[in-house]
């Protein structure tokens, strides 16, 4: 018969963060989080499964309310050491049903069925001796155990509890629940397995699976933020006119057509954001970022937008020269190579200069009125022909994944989408730049980018996703 | 001829719209769990098994013909029958066009192999287009693609054109064929050869001998012999040879029957298969090719990992509302340190006022708690007014242990005694963070007038500023 799957309580005095804890290692958004004792009112189990088979399960519990009080009828039930477990058992027996103990039976009643447990305090607070008495308990109960220092505040006392901790628990860690990075998740699962041995191989796959499952998600996000791309570049709107129409009235159909595309570049990032936040399972982030109106300052169409997440005019030139060498080149193989490559250059030097006129600018598509067919016209709107706009759509949401990907699920402040102030995607090498150049090319020309093209351009967007997050690092770091 | 490459590619392609509402993790754990089932069965998950065990999940009574691919492939199959009915009604007016004959003018022989020639032309054009991927016809199906865009049917449109363009010749060419020989049976035909330019009867029998080589073989009578070619050319502005017998004008129907057949009839019927076989390989690629495929795959190889975050119960929070305020901070000489407050100094606002403070909670054992309450309980009965003051952490938030403690205290000290607690910062010279004070409030709220909350601190911070 196989080991019964691995089970953690989590468990510690009221408000240090347990339910963060949790919430955190099991990505899970929803937990109630607050400041007020009492907000954990009976356990709740999350079990971690890979394909319906129980890999390991982590269970929320209430605070100690009367740690003394319990003690002392531990103490006073108790004949020696050995009975302590049995007398820990007895209590929980005794008392189910006691409200003045709901709490306590509540939080050692996994204990007792064979949980490991997990002492969550809280670091930035100095350390009390008023946690002696449940770490006594949580002694008596016989269980593997582990300390967490947690931070809640950002006063540093962890080095007291450390020595402190140390005398109660088998493994001492510290793990920020709200700002840990992701890799300290995982190496915090594998402390978690070295608490019993027969535990260290179900915690080992837990921590390989979330691995793969994280890399899969950054793919997954790269194809979310490609398609967008490509969807908000080659947008038009369009509508069919019976007449000729006076000027008043052409200036109206502009405006209202205008409206319906920025009313569709914008829901179709909001789309995006939607599906990336649900990708890294955040059901419930509240976003703080600038209204997307045109005149605003963080807008998607701003100018002030363009300068943030925008490239220089060197990047779209280097960039258009590249990909406009590739369309050139097709000439040079219809003339099977006897054109001596002028394609490629003649190619290469019109997208350069194509996109270097974007460089200093932001330019939004105009209203078109095609020739009159069969007794109609159709007024075009779009797309837009600026790469410039796909840049900023693309730094968006790069910014946005980057935020995502880096929050805990204990994280309940706004997410504030801040703007940067420098070319972040100039770290990229030149064959991804022109990947997405080609592609940026091919979608404001109406043309749908093949099965191959869209693959570089997931990859070169995964790839700037990687420039973006080693940026990031940079630019906190300095 | 079937279409199951194509049926089975546009339901896929159904299937990969409908599912992008979808969430992944809902995706992920449907189409793990078949892959896993049919591990367990020894089956193959392969995408015709997939998509069965979904419609038949989905029940029946679904109108398969109302998905966008069905639509797709009903539109092309109508516009097929219009190309299949246009193709006859035309093969039939154009032969009898090429075969009228008035009874002056003999039906010229060179009219007929040129038309031929035309329809092969056709055909290959028909068939370079569509290899080619032009779609010179597209106005014809513009408005499909702006209700239902798919870069999956937008590909096939070439080809899809294409076939249809090859069975309305083939049908052309059949009711032509049948035309002829159903003229030839009820008229008296009569064939010559002209033409304007300088042609000896010889070049022109070796060119009919060449159309003819394919069935030269099979049927000889077929093949216009050089007599028949010599005997039937005329002039329009010379009277006929009076050496040809009238049953010679009407030898040439063998040879221009074959002609029709082998060379209108048979590369038509020749490149609709080729078309159809390319249209089913073209099907096939862009199924393996499909986005939509890689991830299916993805989503039946990988496991499903689910980290328990089903659960939710973050609309369940605790009523946070404050309802009582800060108190002023009483005179009195009576005061408890609970768990170790005030242990690492005073605030300045209490050392005058206050003896060393009485501890309780936190280390001490509950007897101790006991006996302050016995030794404080004499100390208030001396007071007109008893007051005491309770420091604690404002860091660790009340217990239960401390409303005990407070219960108590309420049953032993005198009546009308009142609590103040202070709540201490880890710096005693200041107040402690608001919200931090917000659950002391809140608990002091709940002892209904028995205790009310004072800080210090403020005094300090006001001179500091």
């Amino acid at each position: 018969m196989s080991n019964p799957s691995p089970v953690f309580a989590v468990v510690g005095h009221p408000n240090k963060g347990k339910s963060s804890i949790v919430a955190t290692l099991s990505q899970n958004d929803a937990i109630a989080i607050a400041l007020e004792p009492g907000t954990t009112r009976q356990q709740q189990r999350y079990p971690m499964t890979v394909d319906q088979q129980l890999l390991y399960t982590l269970v929320d519990t209430p605070g100690f309310q009367r740690p003394r009080r319990v003690l002392q009828w531990l103490e006073a039930h108790s004949v020696s050491a050995s009975d302590r477990p049995e007398t820990v058992r007895a209590f929980v027996r005794e008392h189910e049903g006691d409200t003045r103990f709901v709490d306590e039976c509540e939080l050692l009643k996994p204990i007792i069925e064979g949980a490991g447990i997990i002492y969550v305090v809280d670091g930035s607070v100095p350390y009390s001796a008023e946690h002696e008495a449940e770490m006594t308990i949580l002694r008596w109960t016989g269980r593997p155990s582990l300390a967490l220092i947690n931070s809640i505040g950002e006063d540093d006392y962890s080095d007291t509890w450390q020595a402190a901790l140390g005398q109660f628990f088998q493994i001492v860690r510290k793990f920020d629940a709200v700002r840990a990075p992701f890799e300290q998740h995982l190496s915090l699962l594998k402390a978690f397995g070295q608490l019993e041995p027969t535990w260290e191989q179900p915690l080992q796959q837990a921590v390989e699976y979330l691995a793969s499952q994280r890399e899969h998600r950054q793919h997954q996000a790269a194809t979310l933020i490609a398609d967008a791309l490509i969807d908000m570049m080659s947008r038009q709107e369009t509508r069919t006119l019976a007449e000729h129409l006076p000027t008043g009235d052409q200036k109206a159909l502009e405006n209202s057509l205008r409206e319906r595309w920025y009313q569709h570049q914008r829901q179709r990032e909001q789309t995006l954001r939607s599906a990336i936040e649900t990708l890294y399972q955040h059901q419930r982030i509240q976003r703080q970022e600038a209204e997307l109106e045109w005149h605003s300052e963080h807008d998607l169409f701003s100018e002030s937008s363009r300068r943030a997440w925008g490239v220089s005019k060197g990047y779209l030139a280097t960039a258009g020269f590249g990909a406009g060498a590739v369309s050139g080149a097709g000439i040079d193989a219809l003339t099977f190579g006897s054109s001596m490559g002028a394609g490629a250059l003649l190619g290469g030097l019109a997208g350069a200069v194509g996109s270097y006129l974007y460089g200093d600018r932001l330019t939004l598509p105009t209203l078109r009125i095609g020739p009159l067919q069969n007794g109609l016209k159709t007024a075009r709107f779009g797309p837009v022909q600026d790469p410039q706009f796909g840049y900023v759509v693309l730094g968006r949401a790069v910014n946005h994944w980057w935020h995502i990907a880096m929050r805990n699920h204990a994280g309940r402040e706004l997410l504030e989408l801040e703007p940067t102030d420098q070319h972040w995607l100039e770290g990229l090498d030149k064959s991804h730049r022109r990947s997405i150049q080609r592609t940026l090319d091919k979608c404001r020309k109406q043309r749908q980018p093949d099965q191959r093209q869209r693959q570089d351009l997931i990859i070169a967007i995964e790839q700037a996703m990687k420039v973006y997050e080693q940026w990031r690092l940079n630019h906190t770091a300095s | 001829m079937t279409d199951k490459p194509l049926r089975l590619l546009l339901a896929f392609d159904d299937r990969f719209q409908r599912d992008r509402d979808q969430p992944a993790t809902f995706l992920h754990r449907r189409d793990r769990r078949f892959a896993l089932d049919c591990q367990q069965q020894g089956r193959s998950p392969g995408i015709r098994a997939w998509l069965a065990h979904l419609d038949r999940l989905s029940g029946a009574g679904a109108d398969r013909s109302q998905t966008p691919g069905s639509r797709y492939l009903q539109r092309w199959r109508a516009l097929g029958a219009g190309f299949i009915a246009g193709g006859s009604l035309l093969g039939v007016a154009a032969m009898l066009g090429l075969l009228l004959y008035e009874g002056g003018q003999r039906i010229n022989v060179t009219v007929f192999l040129a038309f031929v020639m035309l329809q092969l032309l056709l055909a290959v054009v028909t068939t370079v287009q569509a290899a080619a991927g032009w779609q010179p016809w597209h106005w014809l199906t513009r408005h499909w693609q702006t209700t239902e865009k798919s870069p999956v049917r937008t590909a096939l449109q070439p080809p899809m054109a294409a076939r249809a363009a090859q069975a309305g010749g083939l049908a052309f060419a059949t009711s032509g064929l049948i035309t002829l020989l159903i003229m030839v049976v009820i008229q008296d035909l009569a064939f010559g050869w002209s033409t304007t330019l300088d042609t000896a009867s010889t070049s022109y029998h070796r060119l009919v001998s060449s159309i003819a080589a394919p069935w030269a073989w099979l049927w000889p009578a077929a093949v216009p012999s050089l007599e028949l070619v010599e005997a039937t050319r005329f002039f329009r502005a010379a009277p006929d040879a009076a050496t040809t017998s009238p049953p010679q004008w009407g030898q040439w129907w063998p040879f221009l029957t074959m002609t029709w057949l082998t060379w209108t009839w048979l590369p038509r019927l020749a490149l609709l298969l080729a078309t159809h076989f390319f249209l089913q390989h073209r099907a096939r690629r862009l199924l393996a090719r499909h986005p939509g495929l890689t991830t299916l795959h993805y989503r039946m190889e990988t496991p499903v990992i689910e980290t328990g975050n089903q659960h939710s119960d973050a609309d369940d929070l605790p009523d946070t509302r404050t309802r009582s305020e800060l108190a002023s901070l009483p005179v009195t000489p009576v005061c408890i340190a609970w768990a170790g407050a005030g242990r690492d100094g005073l605030p300045e606002e209490l050392v005058p006022t206050s003896s060393r403070p009485l501890s309780v909670g936190g280390n001490a054992r509950l007897e101790d708690d006991d006996a302050v309450l016995q030794a404080t309980r004499q100390q208030l009965q001396q007071q007109s007014r008893p007051q005491v003051l309770l420091l604690t952490r404002s860091w660790q938030p009340p217990t239960g242990e401390l409303s005990d403690f407070l219960e108590q205290a309420r049953q032993h000290w005198p009546a009308g005694t009142r609590v103040t607690l202070v709540p201490l910062a880890a710096d005693p010279g200041l107040p402690p963070a608001d919200h931090l004070l917000q659950p002391w409030l809140r608990f002091a709220g709940r002892l209904s007038g028995f205790a009310s909350v004072a800080t210090v601190g403020s005094t300090r911070e006001a001179n500091h500023e």
